[in-house]
């Protein structure tokens, strides 16, 4: 508000008595006058103060950026990062899957081939010392082809490999689209800092949320958390000094 | 041995199965939170189940709960498998009567090791 000028003046007492003799000789003409005159000291003050607010209002919303930023954040950006978040979920979940079906196909073919190397190599040493009779040396032969047949399964190991391989690219894309989302949130972030600067509300310091209800999920290095373990050695200390 | 394997993620299932099928174990079966394991649990004649914590539906800790409370799953051996770190969720788990803890990620080892400690316990 600007500043009040002073009400009680000789100026404006004189008024007053000139606008009471005007009355008074039913002088209406010159009593309008005056009032007209009272009046106006009170309108430019008020016209003064309207100005000065319309001009502050003008700043603060120029200033806050109420462009087409923020409404397009809120229409178009979030809903965006919402689809890109979800598609990174489905990229990984697709790469995981693809790997382990590729590694579950591996297993069994690796371990059969390793088991039958290691019986191979055991009838080979026997037959090198000569234990083998003829018939035995005879299987073994037969084993051995059959062995080479089965490492014709390796091809399918190698592809298998090759999938697993494949399937990182992964990390690239949603790479790529995580970054994107961390730029928004940052775009977010400013704004809102300044949305509070705007409404004059005090910066709190963040409080934490202590409530044991809540779970945190998977720890991130850079973010501390109250009150955690990290790793698997410090839960087994927990559980033994509890008597586990 | 008959294990019941319960979490959200189906990779982490079939993680978790493929390690369990390398150690020895090719008897599992999957559920995706409490509330479809325990119906599973109670006609199933499991001799362990291993959950995660965070789950929709019904969590891991209350599966567990629910376990103990339970006349003919009461003595169920209990393996937690969860990426979970808070002291006080850990200390909500033991106190509850959860036989192993495992943060996530975890290894092979870790699980081979939890397993042999859980059955060495109950012979």
């Amino acid at each position: 508000m600007s500043e009040q000028k002073e009400l009680i003046t000789d100026d404006n007492i004189a008024r007053v008595k000139d606008l009471l003799v005007c009355l008074e000789k039913g002088n209406e003409m010159d009593a309008i006058e005056i009032i007209d005159e009272l009046t106006s000291i009170r309108e430019t003050e008020l016209y003064q103060d309207m100005g000065k607010l319309t001009r502050e209002l003008h700043d603060a919303i120029s200033n806050f950026g109420i462009d087409d930023s923020i409404s397009l954040m809120a229409e178009k950006s979030i809903p965006d990062a919402r689809e890109r978040l979800n598609y990174v979920i489905s990229k990984t979940d697709e790469a995981a899957n693809k790997t382990l079906e590729a590694v579950e196909e591996s297993i069994p073919v690796c371990s059969e081939l390793s088991q039958q190397a290691s019986e191979l190599h055991n009838s080979w040493e026997q037959f090198t010392r000569r234990e083998l009779s003829a018939d035995q040396f005879r299987a073994l032969s037969k084993d051995i082809t059959g062995f080479f047949d089965k490492t014709k399964g390796l091809i399918g190991v190698k592809d298998n490999l090759t999938e697993v391989l494949l399937a990182q690219e992964y990390q690239d894309l949603t790479g790529q689209i995580i970054k994107k989302v961390i730029n928004l949130v940052e775009e977010v972030e400013n704004k809102l800092v300044g949305l509070i600067k705007l409404t004059g509300a005090p910066q709190v310091s963040s409080k934490e949320d202590d409530s044991a209800s809540s779970l945190d999920g998977p720890p991130v290095p850079s973010i501390q958390h109250k009150d955690t373990v990290s790793g698997q050695d410090e839960v087994d200390d927990l559980l033994s000094s509890l008597g586990f | 041995m008959k294990i019941l394997v319960v979490d959200d993620f189906s990779t982490m299932r079939r993680i978790i199965k493929n390690l369990l099928r390398d150690l020895g174990f090719n008897n599992t079966s999957e559920a995706d939170d409490g509330l479809t394991a325990l119906p599973m649990l109670k006609s199933g004649n499991f001799d362990l189940l291993v959950t995660d914590w965070n789950m929709p539906g019904m969590q891991g800790i209350d599966l567990l709960k629910e376990v103990r409370a339970d006349e003919n799953l009461k003595s169920l051996p209990v393996l937690m498998v969860t990426a979970e770190q808070k002291k006080e969720q850990i200390v909500e788990a033991a106190q509850a009567g959860v036989n192993g803890y495992i943060v996530k990620p975890f290894t092979a080892l870790i699980l081979k090791e939890k397993l042999e400690k859980i059955f060495e316990r109950i012979g």
